[in-house]
């Protein structure tokens, strides 16, 4: 009803979106000429809810899963097998410490909680935690759960120039189980995927493809090239049926949307920042994501994933099963510790200083955690009954750790937090009512949480 | 009038019962129980036209003859009191239904449970030995068991004789841990698993009292699985209950509802309770899979759409394929969309079978061919085509990984050599995989044996095997059991062993590479130290100490009748090619607990390519002269919904291969790859690492992995914008020499110049409501055309849905 240029009417509710309340406002005057009298607006918009300040989450996805022994929950008085290579260093929160490989991080601890009872009773494949843990759901045949930031574009029906769900550098790969990662929408259909980006941000040649025709291509020509393409659409019928064809004309509408849009431009465009402020987020393909989520969230995304790495064979990721194709322990402090720590420091000091952390909430998970005891091979294999997780922002408080694990990391003791349970807190801090439901299969209600799911209140301001 | 009234009581058999042909049965019909210990689930149900329609067991009163023999217990399963027979009988508003029941062996000693047979089955069920718990490869809590009871002699050696015997104490059942923690009588990390008043509690009690029995070799094996209702007709809202009985090798029958795992194939259709109980939420055709000792069958729901019955657009077709679809859609009520016409059908069919368009005057002799047999006569010649050679010849090199970061460039063309002549020869299936698993020698006289520089070692050997010729991923078992089928280490191990003889040696010539094999070497399996006889998946092990290739066995085995998943997964990779939808889905995910969408189906199209003699090219022809294969994908009403049962043909956008290659043709302009011979097009690519912006962006695979999951369909944004603003069209509109220079100097008017701009890429003339947006668009349609006017024009069908799409 308040936008004007929307393609159905949107109802007046509870649901009424801050971005309507700016687009009716903008376009007051044109809203006045159709009848409505200034008054009538007033009494509209007072009749709404008062909007809250819309939360945003990136959510950085530790590919592979660290080990909770050589992260956050260290165990410095186990025996030598259990405890591992790394030592703890205290932080600027008394009583926390984590581990060495994370210097710059320790500086925040009052920003961020440690939940250090993370656990799941499934299968310990890789993809499965995948799934549990971007969606909140275990997947069954038929039946795939939408990540996070699908529902919430879904659930918040927020339009704008820039995409609401953004998954960079590039999806989650193959990692063993062949299952699906939960990184798309599932059963809300392809046009809440997210915007995947596709391409490295630390390479030189970064930009984002064909963002922008040809310079010979004027807005005349432009315009006439879409309105005969449209003519050829229109012509046949044989793609009633198809979702996939429903899909490219989303896609269309997204990119046209995007092409032109300056602020759409503006978010990809990495080269605008100065040097030092690249280098300080690190110049690989984490920190530079990093950086770019930054620019995004100002922009206006929602939610951002990025995926640390990309797959666990043959790269080096969290995943130190110590042998080949897979991670040796080592690579923590060479590559994992400094990426994580310089990407992640970077981001929320960034976030803080520009006014941002207060309404973006930052998630750092892996799928699971590794073995207590360091296996033959030097590496720890998987183990789902106990890890680490950091969350900040928004209206996560910081400064805490939530629940602890046994003397060796090797089960909850207290305050288990299963993937579910992790979905309630995010849903909850993102403003998203566990009542809610999204349309699965055959229009089936499927509610955004599993029955039983529990928020971790004591993250919760 | 005779018509309609026909049409009406179609509807009426297809619909709604006819009074009369509606009756209750009990299910199983033969009940025989022994033992005090032993129960049968019984489920009444309604029949309407001999099909499974109704669950009645809670609503039917049912009473047993003798109360002294047998009674009724309130979750519907039949409770032993006394030996003798006596009967269950059911009634259901008039229906009436009458089973025997017979019972011994309640008097006297009962024999005690078996290891292998029943207290196995009790844990697995219980979840004890599953993956996420004491199944893991480390255990969990101190105690390990093999993954759901593979290898009973380890379990036992645990549970009884480790952890100092607290485990199981015989003396005292009620103090063995085995009870007390499942109970929760204790502390257990994994909380309460046995409810004591169960009869799962009854048998582990029974089994230590009885002096917890080892594992017997005599124990009898499992040999199937029978479900009650095989298949049942029902609504969304509706519930049905399933019994399942297990046969045993010495003969006996017994109910083992509350043993086994239950699952199902589309949770959108219906779930399954851990007790059996199925609930249906959607519509359309779903399995119940049924999991028990490695045993696996499967029930159908059938859950109709709603609306008219269908009527079948041509039920001429005598076509075995036409037959089973076209049975599918009757049962789920879906009706068949009507053949599509000869401009949709001429695009697809070059595009699904030869990844190209038809050329201008290809389309145009089609057209206006009369002949009735025109079809049959295009998929014949399209069938011998070099682009359709050329189409496979890729398809099988992302199959097979040719890519040359794994394989010299001179030992690649070579492979790549050997697969094209194959399909050129449209060698059988099963000689051509034959070839390749048994190839040595030089890797450029014969091309086959690059298979073996690409994949190096037994595991990858062993990984990709099975998943390129039978769609079975075994990778988790490479470090320990698979967590969700029923592969462990040892199958896995043993498997790779059949590889641990192939030998490369480098040769003289650039890129050469020898294959051979030796008559010593073995893998030992990593946690018993010692290699494992080599041994095909549940075959026979071969004689370690035999130095003959041990590979020729492998070929033997996978490519021989006793192994169906070899010809059921490449039948699947060819009708998912041309139907979108593999009859399994994921396309190469063949295993029990994944049936197929229509079973009968998959069963006389493999059937078919077997008795053809693994004829690949006879499969083709089969499915394209289909009506299956050649209807509209227009749905019809209630058949939107439908993306399995091939109502319709379902869109789906070009591969990226396709479209390069189609942009190419619809322009006249072909595309350039770096130190490649110009005019060569992508479909005649041999290595994935050729560079191209576009095949990447949409969706080529890397060869990097065998998993069909590497080739990326699907539409996305990037896509969209490099179809608008990239230089892979607007760079071809730029370049001279194509089409567009071609209509300048032809000097033709914007309606030939549409003709031509529209049958070259969408193979149907422009529509009169295009003509005349164009039109007012451009202006002027006598005179001819400007440059700038023909690249729009172009610019607009190339990127239209129509043009990405094959439809």
């Amino acid at each position: 009803m308040f936008r004007l240029d929307a393609d159905k009417p949107v109802t007046l509710c509870d649901g009424i979106t801050r971005r309507d309340f700016l687009h009716a406002g903008s376009l007051s005057a044109a809203a006045l000429g159709f009848g409505l009298t200034l008054p009538q607006m007033l009494a509209l918009e007072a009749k709404a809810e008062k909007p809250k300040q819309e939360m945003n989450c990136i959510f950085l996805f530790l590919l592979g899963a660290p080990s909770q022994m050589d992260t956050w929950d260290m165990k410095p008085d186990a025996p030598s097998e259990i405890r591992g290579p790394f030592k703890p260093i205290i932080t600027n929160v008394a009583g926390i410490q984590i581990s060495e490989i994370f210097p710059r991080m320790a500086k925040h601890a009052d920003k961020y909680s440690i939940i250090r009872s993370a656990y799941h009773t499934q299968a310990a494949v890789h993809d499965i935690g995948h799934q549990m843990m971007q969606t909140g759901h275990l997947f069954s045949p038929g039946l795939e759960y939408p990540n996070f930031g699908s529902a919430l574009q879904y659930l918040s029906k927020s339009s704008a120039d820039v995409p609401a769900h953004v998954l960079m550098p590039r999806p989650i790969g193959p990692t063993g189980g062949n299952l699906p990662h939960g990184q798309t929408a599932g059963f809300l259909g392809k046009r809440y995927d997210p915007f995947v980006l596709n391409a490295d941000p630390s390479s030189p040649e970064f930009h984002v493809q064909d963002l922008l025709p040809p310079d010979y291509i004027g807005a005349v020509r432009s315009e006439r090239r879409k309105k005969l393409r449209d003519s050829v659409d229109n012509a046949v019928k044989v793609f009633e049926g198809s979702s996939e064809a429903a899909l490219m004309d989303e896609n269309f509408h997204q990119a046209f949307t995007m092409m032109s849009s300056p602020r759409a431009r503006e978010a990809f465009d990495l080269s605008s920042e100065p040097k030092h402020i690249r280098e300080k987020y690190g110049m690989n393909k984490f920190g530079q994501s990093c950086l770019l989520a930054r620019r995004m969230v100002e922009r206006g995304v929602r939610y951002v994933t990025i995926n640390m790495f990309e797959t666990v064979f043959n790269e080096i990721t969290w995943d130190i099963h110590g042998s080949a194709p897979f991670t040796p322990i080592d690579a923590y402090k060479s590559l994992c510790g400094p990426w994580f720590d310089n990407g992640y420091s970077s981001l929320i000091e960034e976030l803080t200083e520009r006014g941002l952390y207060k309404n973006t909430i930052v998630v750092a998970s892996g799928e699971f955690g590794r073995t207590p005891k360091i296996n033959p091979a030097g590496g720890r294999d998987h183990w789902p009954a106990c890890w680490s997780m950091i969350m900040g922002g928004g209206p996560i408080k910081g400064g805490q750790v939530v629940g602890s694990s046994d003397a060796i990391g090797g089960y909850p003791v207290d305050r288990p937090v299963s993937p579910q349970d992790f979905a309630a807190t995010l849903y909850t801090a993102l403003g998203v009512s566990l009542e809610s439901t999204m349309p699965g299969p055959s229009g089936r209600p499927i509610p955004v949480c599993d029955y039983g799911s529990r928020p971790v209140t004591e993250l919760l301001s | 009038m005779r018509g309609s009234a026909l049409l009406f009581m179609m509807a009426i058999c297809g619909l709604a019962p006819i009074a009369g042909v509606a009756d209750i049965k009990i299910l199983p019909g033969n009940i025989s129980l022994h033992g005090r210990s032993d129960r049968q689930q019984i489920v009444i149900e309604r029949f309407d036209a001999g099909r499974a329609s109704r669950d009645v067991t809670r609503q039917a009163h049912s009473s047993v003859g003798n109360p002294a023999i047998v009674k009724i217990g309130t979750d519907g399963c039949l409770i032993p009191a006394g030996d003798g027979d006596t009967t269950l009988t059911a009634t259901f508003g008039k229906q009436m239904a009458t089973v025997r029941v017979h019972v011994d062996g309640i008097r006297g000693v009962q024999p005690v449970p078996g290891f292998k047979r029943d207290l196995l089955p009790v844990l697995t069920r219980a979840g004890c030995n599953a993956g996420a718990c004491h199944g893991a490869a480390a255990g969990k809590g101190g105690l390990r068991l093999s993954l759901r009871g593979y290898d009973p002699d380890a379990d036992y050696d645990v549970l009884c004789r480790q952890a100092r015997g607290r485990r199981v104490t015989p003396g005292s059942p009620e103090q063995s841990l085995v009870l007390l923690k499942p109970l929760m009588e204790v502390p257990h990390g994994g909380g309460e698993r046995l409810k004591a008043q169960s009869p799962e509690t009854a048998t582990v009690r029974a089994w230590i009292k009885g002096g917890a029995p080892a594992p017997k070799p005599a124990e009898p094996e499992t040999l199937l699985l029978e479900v009650f209702p095989e298949s049942a007709w029902m609504h969304p809202g509706d519930k049905q209950q399933l019994a399942i009985r297990a046969h045993y090798s010495d003969g006996s029958v017994r109910d083992v509802t509350r043993l086994v795992k239950f699952g199902v194939t589309d949770a959108a259709i219906a779930t399954v309770s851990d007790s059996g109980n199925v609930s249906v939420s959607g519509r359309g055709e779903c399995a119940v899979t049924v999991w028990y000792a490695s045993k696996v069958t499967t029930a159908r729901i059938v859950s109709p759409f709603p609306g008219a019955v269908p009527v079948q657009p041509t039920s001429t077709s005598t076509s075995l394929v036409d037959k089973l679809v076209n049975k599918k859609l009757q049962e789920l009520n879906l009706p068949a969309s009507p053949i599509a016409s000869d401009n949709e059908f001429i695009r697809r069919v070059f595009l699904d079978t030869a990844g190209m368009l038809p050329t201008l005057s290809e389309t145009k002799q089609f057209l206006a061919d009369t002949s009735a047999d025109k079809r049959a006569k295009l998929i014949d010649q399209l069938l011998v085509r070099p682009e359709t050679v050329d189409y496979w010849a890729y398809r099988w090199s992302d199959l097979l990984l040719l890519n040359s970061k794994t394989i010299p460039a001179e030992s690649l063309n070579s492979f790549y050599g050997f697969i094209r002549k194959s399909v050129q020869e449209n060698k059988p299936w099963d000689t051509f995989v034959r070839e390749i698993l048994t190839a040595t020698g030089s890797t450029l006289e014969n091309g086959a044996a690059g298979f073996y520089v690409i994949h190096k070692d037994p595991f990858d050997l062993t990984e990709t095997t099975t998943q390129a010729f039978m769609g079975l991923s075994m990778m988790c078992a490479h470090c320990h059991n698979h967590p969700l089928e029923r592969w462990t280490q040892k199958d896995y191990y043993q498997m790779a062993n059949l590889f641990a003889r192939v030998r490369l040696k480098t040769g003289d010539k650039p890129g050469e590479v020898f294959v051979l094999t030796a008559d010593r070497g073995d893998i030992p399996h990593p946690r018993l130290g010692t290699p494992l006889a080599p041994r095909a998946l549940e075959q026979k092990p071969l004689n370690p100490e035999d130095t003959a290739d041990r590979r020729l066995a492998l070929a033997n085995w996978i490519t021989g009748a006793g192994n169906p998943a070899f010809a059921r997964s490449i039948v699947n990779r060819i009708w998912k090619n041309y139907f979108a939808r593999g009859l399994v889905e994921k396309e190469d995910d063949i295993r029990a607990t994944n049936p197929p969408v229509n079973g009968e189906l998959m069963d006389a199209v493999t059937g078919y390519f077997v008795t053809s003699g693994y004829d690949i090219r006879k499969l083709m022809r089969l499915i394209l002269t289909s009506d299956a294969y050649q209807r509209s994908s227009i749905p019809v009403s209630a058949a939107r919904q439908d993306e399995r049962q091939y109502s319709h043909y379902f869109a789906r956008r070009l591969p990226a291969e396709a479209l390069l290659d189609g942009i190419s043709q619809a322009v006249g302009i072909p595309s350039e790859f770096k130190d490649l011979p110009a005019g060569l097009h992508a479909s005649q690519l041999k290595d994935s690492q050729t560079a191209s912006y576009f095949l990447t962006a949409f969706g080529r695979p890397l060869r990097e992995k065998t998993c069909a999951c590497e080739r990326q369909s699907e539409p996305n944004v990037a896509q969209a914008l490099h179809l608008v603003n990239g230089d892979t069209i607007n760079a071809r509109l730029k370049a001279p020499g194509g089409v567009i220079d071609a209509i300048i100097k032809a000097k033709l008017n914007l309606p030939e110049a549409m003709d031509q701009l529209y049958l070259s890429a969408l193979c149907r003339y422009p529509t009169p409501a295009e003509r005349k947006t164009a039109e007012a668009i451009l202006g002027n349609m006598n005179g001819s055309v400007s440059r700038i006017v023909l690249e729009d024009l172009s610019w607009s069908v190339l990127t239209s849905r129509e043009f990405v799409f094959n439809h």
